[in-house]
């Protein structure tokens, strides 16, 4: 969605009604082109537990495997900390799928720290005290919507701040970590249903548009340079998998978004 | 159409409260509101298990004019969106369809007081939709709307 809190809106085009019509039993063919309303520009990521929700259908993860030990370095780069900020949230998702209460209670604590780093504490406090109360409690549904909360409080905080580059940062992050997550659970276990939870080109698409969009100094910033290459490699290979995803392609996207990760995580 | 469409996003309002609005006239309606009989909508499917995201799209728009939101779902998940309005009165309109441009089967509903519409939807391939609605008023020359989901 976009964070600008903004009026926002794009006409589509007027020239004509908007093409749903009837083309067999209950089927109703609609072209976005001919469209004669607004669109609404904006994008709602989601979080990476919708995404591994279907993993848990298609199979069992071993969900503490994929927990990352979490070593952020000290920084006040703030677009460096946003990015951060957005991979911790995420690596909660993945404590809470592994039902990891000590993890939980870590990623807990470097909440407050990044959001006291980014100067948003206040508001981050009682999002991350709920989850340390929930995770002595076991209550991981408690702590999932928490996770979301403090994500979506973060970025409305940054938007009031008119820092909605920033609030970018904080989806890409989060989405970075989520699909290395998802790709690595699809590697050791691969099949096509797994791997299509990989067509996502619209997500990276928005992603680029997203940074394109950013304040020079935000565009140029080391790492979201590196970031906006991997997502454009990313997307060549999500738009070239017309077949599906082969097993090589999906490491292949695992290795670019694992090694954006790391960069985020060692600060270089 | 120089109508602005305003986007912000509240923290979920308790039920009981949305009651309250409903007896508000549309003069002090707002987005929030909007947003309010939206989690009205969702209540009976977070009772079935759903979760409800805490980021959602809203605004205000001419009333009729149609809206378009495009969201990325995954196949294995079922969906609900609601869709709700602040305004009395109000024709709600929600259809989804896949990136071929062909209309999703679903499960729709109306509320009896039509402030709010749900749509549940198991997508049948991962990718991108559309979602497609529009809030016609028999009353108001602008309504104001909010369209949330859950997954489960």
């Amino acid at each position: 969605m976009c964070r600008l809190g903004a009026a926002f809106a794009l006409l589509a085009g007027c020239q004509t009604s908007l093409h749903a019509e009837g083309s067999s039993a209950g089927v109703q063919e609609f072209d976005p082109q001919a469209f004669p309303g607004y669109v609404v520009d904006d994008v709602v990521v989601p979080v990476p537990s919708e995404v591994f929700s279907v993993l848990d259908k298609l199979g069992e993860p071993n969900w503490r495997q994929e927990i990352r030990k979490l070593e952020m370095p000290s920084t006040g780069d703030r677009t460096l900390l946003a990015l951060m900020f957005g991979t911790v949230v995420a690596e909660g998702f993945v404590a809470v799928q592994a039902e990891d209460r000590q993890s939980v209670q870590d990623i807990g604590r470097e909440v407050i720290n990044l959001s006291k780093n980014l100067g948003l504490s206040k508001s981050v406090l009682p999002h991350a005290q709920a989850i340390l109360d929930a995770a002595d409690r076991d209550d991981w549904s408690s702590i999932r919507k928490e996770f979301d909360r403090t994500q979506k409080t973060v970025q409305d905080q940054m938007e009031k701040m008119k820092d909605a580059d920033l609030s970018q940062c904080v989806s890409l992050g989060g989405w970075l970590r989520g699909t290395t997550t998802v790709t690595s659970i699809i590697t050791k276990s691969f099949s096509a249903d797994r791997a299509e939870l990989l067509n996502q080109p619209m997500l990276v698409e928005h992603f680029i548009a997203a940074i394109s969009k950013m304040p020079e100094g935000t565009r140029k910033h080391g790492q979201i340079v590196k970031i906006l290459a991997g997502l454009r490699d990313v997307l060549a290979r999500m738009e070239s998998a017309v077949d599906g995803f082969s097993h090589e392609s999906v490491e292949k996207i695992g290795g670019v978004c694992g090694s954006l990760l790391t960069e985020i995580r060692t600060g270089k | 159409m120089n109508l602005n469409l305003t986007f912000r996003r509240r923290s979920l309002l308790a039920s009981a409260c949305a009651l309250a609005l409903a007896m508000v006239g549309p003069a002090t309606a707002t987005v929030d509101d909007a947003h309010s009989f939206a989690m009205e909508a969702a209540q009976s499917f977070v009772d079935q298990g759903f979760i409800v995201r805490e980021d959602y799209w809203n605004g205000e728009v001419k009333s009729g004019v149609k809206l378009m939101v495009r969201h990325q779902l995954f196949k294995g998940n079922e969906y609900a969106f609601w869709l709700g309005t602040a305004n009395d009165g109000v024709d709600l309109e929600l259809k989804i369809y896949d990136d071929k441009g062909k209309s999703i089967e679903m499960d729709r509903k109306v509320d009896k007081n039509s402030m709010y519409a749900s749509v549940r939807v198991n997508p049948p391939k991962t990718g991108t939709y559309t979602l497609v609605f529009s809030l016609k008023s028999h009353t108001e020359k602008s309504v104001f709307w909010a369209l949330a989901y859950g997954y489960r």
